[in-house]
């Protein structure tokens, strides 16, 4: 058979084309590296969904949670124990019920408390209203091996910019302390964050959980936050807690004189 | 604003459409919302505190000594989102508070809407927007 030759012309158009296309490349990939950072700084407040709210800024679904053997046990066995507890009127309680701060990820969405963002070129921190809770992401830091991680209620986070995206990955958190609507976790959880701008004052935090032990299949939630311009954090020191844990684990109220 | 708007607003416990669910200091399953208690009091104590606000207050009962109930309010952070101030409520003042009691019958409850000494009305927290 005649080997089919390319004309001479054709085989300039497409050398110009990938020369193009290189530059487009190298251009948007230098664009990429020098450009500034979407501006996270400040004070934001949950931005909850349901009606009013706009859909496009508010939290897409979450994907369901699959737990495996004795994680799903003991979680679903908690949410019995729960909701039985609720109908009589004496709630369980939690770390939280005695000033325990929630730690990562729960932290992040407690109620109406906003959560402030400070940005610096090696680091990024975030404290919550609620309970004073700091996070600190280390940014163009490798990340340390789970094993080389003491386990706490932070962990270590490392950060790094993808696009507009601050991308998030923490390890080393305490199975003891539970994590997104207090499921239970090993001690081989790892979190990653994806945190962007949706709109000029609305930020999402789109969360996912990785656990190979407990889980089935990665969880994703996101938490959704509005910018709270020239908001003052509000201080907040556990100095009065008057709800306790009874002998049966039921939440009681210390009443006043 | 409705009782069930300020419920769900000082509650905070889960946003919409299946995203995710928030977390709050405690559970509210304690209180009775079913139900409500109207109370005119004078107040003994008045705590700007976290996690909680609380107002102690002796209510009138005829010929008896006054009853004294204890008032759970939400925290300070909350309680500014919805327009109070930590001076707003001083001892020996009367007040009105409208409550979810405790389930357990005890004299307390769940601040679900106050009527300070000067006549202004307060919900336990934000609108029903919710700080939104």
């Amino acid at each position: 058979m005649r080997p089919y030759v390319r004309p001479p012309e054709g085989r300039a158009i497409r050398h110009w084309a990938a020369v193009a296309l290189l530059a487009t490349v190298v251009a948007k990939g230098l664009a990429a590296q020098s450009a500034v950072p979407p501006d996270l700084s400040g004070a934001w407040a949950p931005y909850r969904g349901g009606r009013g709210a706009d859909p496009k800024l508010a939290a897409p679904p979450a994907t369901e949670i699959l737990l495996k053997g004795d994680f799903k046990k003991s979680w679903d066995a908690r949410r019995a124990a729960e909701a039985e507890a609720n109908k009589k009127g004496e709630p369980l309680a939690t770390p939280a019920v005695e000033c325990v701060p929630y730690g990562f990820p729960r932290m992040m969405s407690v109620a109406l408390y906003p959560i402030e963002i400070l940005p610096s070129a090696k680091q990024v921190t975030i404290i919550t209203e609620a309970f004073s809770e700091v996070r600190r992401v280390y940014l163009g830091q490798p990340q340390l091996p789970i094993d080389q991680v003491p386990p706490g209620y932070y962990g270590h986070s490392v950060g790094r910019w993808d696009g507009d995206t601050l991308v998030v990955d923490t390890v080393g958190l305490k199975a003891s302390i539970p994590a997104y609507q207090m499921m239970p976790h090993s001690d081989r959880m790892r979190i990653t964050e994806r945190i962007r701008l949706v709109a000029p004052d609305y930020l999402h935090d789109q969360i996912t959980i990785e656990d190979p032990v407990a889980l089935e299949k990665p969880v994703t939630y996101t938490l959704a936050y509005r910018r709270l311009p020239n908001y003052k954090m509000v201080e907040f020191v556990c100095e009065n807690n008057r709800e306790y844990t009874d002998a049966n684990g039921a939440v009681k109220l210390r009443l006043g004189q | 604003m409705s009782r069930r708007l300020a419920l769900v607003a000082v509650l905070g416990l889960f946003v919409g459409g299946g995203a995710a669910r928030l977390d709050a200091h405690h559970s509210f399953a304690m209180f009775d919302t079913q139900n409500r208690v109207t109370l005119t009091g004078s107040v003994s104590k008045f705590q700007w505190t976290n996690p909680h606000a609380y107002i102690e207050i002796d209510v009138p009962d005829g010929n008896n000594p006054p009853k004294h109930w204890t008032v759970e309010l939400g925290s300070p952070s909350i309680l500014m989102q919805g327009g109070w101030k930590f001076s707003d409520v001083k001892p020996n003042q009367t007040i009105t508070v409208v409550l979810n009691p405790l389930r357990s019958g005890e004299p307390a409850g769940l601040l679900v809407r106050i009527t300070l000494a000067d006549g202004r009305v307060l919900a336990n927290g934000p609108g029903p927007t919710g700080g939104n």
